[in-house]
């Protein structure tokens, strides 16, 4: 199986380049994270690129794998077109080969307040919610921030420093839909203004490529729904 | 007025809203064409100066600019990033804008007092 892999060491090379590697006996059904750790094993070590729980819970394997986003430990190579062309998450700068520089990401990620904002004195028991209210959250808790749906979205390659991106909207909708949560103001409040939530234009690359099937588009554009529904 | 470069919500609440009424002007207005009796100027004429149709015309150029400065104030917000740059393209945007629509309403005066 062939795989032509994005290289870049800051410290020895001047520019980015492609290297081509060539694995022999790739067995049916192997991820492509673990015909990676095989090039790496077997070929060169230099290769660098994140990984952990190598089962799409961690979200630390993000890469561009021919074309599109996605976490390399749950995409088979069955599935995937010769030669595999593998290069880092676009939009973000290169730390080294296939890892990218997540402090972006991360920063916009905190400037959505992702934790539960609760002004009354906290109750001896849990928080407690309905089986309705719980089931508001479905589709917004899940996302493990791999970043795959942030650099794959074309407004935040343009203002990744204004626009919060879909992954960290996706958080700010999951607090805000939360029955517990006691900012709901605030949150609105804080993605008005043109670029942290209005730089979105339906482009819909986040839900194309979220490796957890989750819907950022849908919860943007609930966001939007609230705050019309407020100002009325 | 900001003309809402620095908002969010307004703006975009703004560009449904007239995309909406554009699509129902343009049904009208295909309509009406297809149905006339004449294609001339005169029938032109007499059909902008019905009070309905100065009035229909008069608020789709309003939502048309409207609709414009929203959607190219996003594509400059998107693309252009130097300050000064973005502020000389707006003024440039809001001044053709304006041109334009003092010229259709010059139009829709002299078809009513004509």
């Amino acid at each position: 199986m062939k795989f032509n892999i994005y290289r870049y060491n800051p410290e020895a090379d001047k520019k980015p380049y492609v290297k081509e590697y060539e694995l022999d006996n790739v067995e049916p059904g192997t991820m492509l994270l673990a015909a990676l750790l095989r090039i790496k094993d077997e070929q060169d070590e230099t290769l660098s690129f994140r990984r952990s729980c190598g089962e799409g819970v961690c979200g630390s394997d993000g890469m561009n794998i021919n074309g599109v986003n996605g976490l390399a430990c749950i995409t088979s190579t069955d599935d995937l077109k010769q030669p595999v062309e593998i290069k880092p998450l676009p939009g973000l700068p290169v730390i080294r080969d296939l890892i990218i520089d997540m402090d972006q990401f991360y920063k916009q990620y905190r400037a959505v307040k992702p934790y539960l904002i609760v002004n009354d004195p906290m109750p001896e028991v849990e928080l407690k919610q309905t089986p309705e209210q719980r089931e508001q959250l479905d589709g917004l808790y899940e996302c493990v921030l791999c970043a795959c749906c942030s650099t794959a979205c074309p407004s935040f390659w343009w203002n990744p420093d204004k626009f919060l991106g879909p992954a960290a909207l996706l958080q700010a909708s999951r607090f805000i839909e939360d029955s517990r949560d006691q900012a709901f103001e605030k949150r609105l409040e804080n993605l008005e203004g043109p670029f942290k939530l209005f730089r979105c234009h339906t482009i819909m690359n986040c839900v194309q490529v979220c490796p957890k099937g989750l819907n950022p588009t849908k919860a943007i554009g609930k966001i939007k729904n609230k705050m019309v529904t407020r100002s009325l | 007025m900001s003309l809402y470069v620095l908002e969010g919500l307004r703006p975009w609440v703004i560009q449904r809203v007239s995309a909406v009424y554009i699509v129902l002007f343009i049904v009208y207005a295909v309509l009406c064409f297809f149905t006339a009796e004449t294609i001339a100027y005169t029938s032109w004429k007499s059909w902008l100066y019905d009070p309905f149709n100065t009035t229909v015309v008069g608020i789709f150029v309003i939502a048309l600019l409207f609709h414009v400065w929203i959607g190219m104030r996003d594509v400059i917000l998107d693309y252009v990033h130097n300050i000064m740059l973005r502020i000389f393209i707006l003024a440039m945007l809001v001044g053709i804008l304006i041109g334009c629509g003092l010229w259709v309403f010059r139009i829709l005066l002299l078809s009513v007092v004509g």
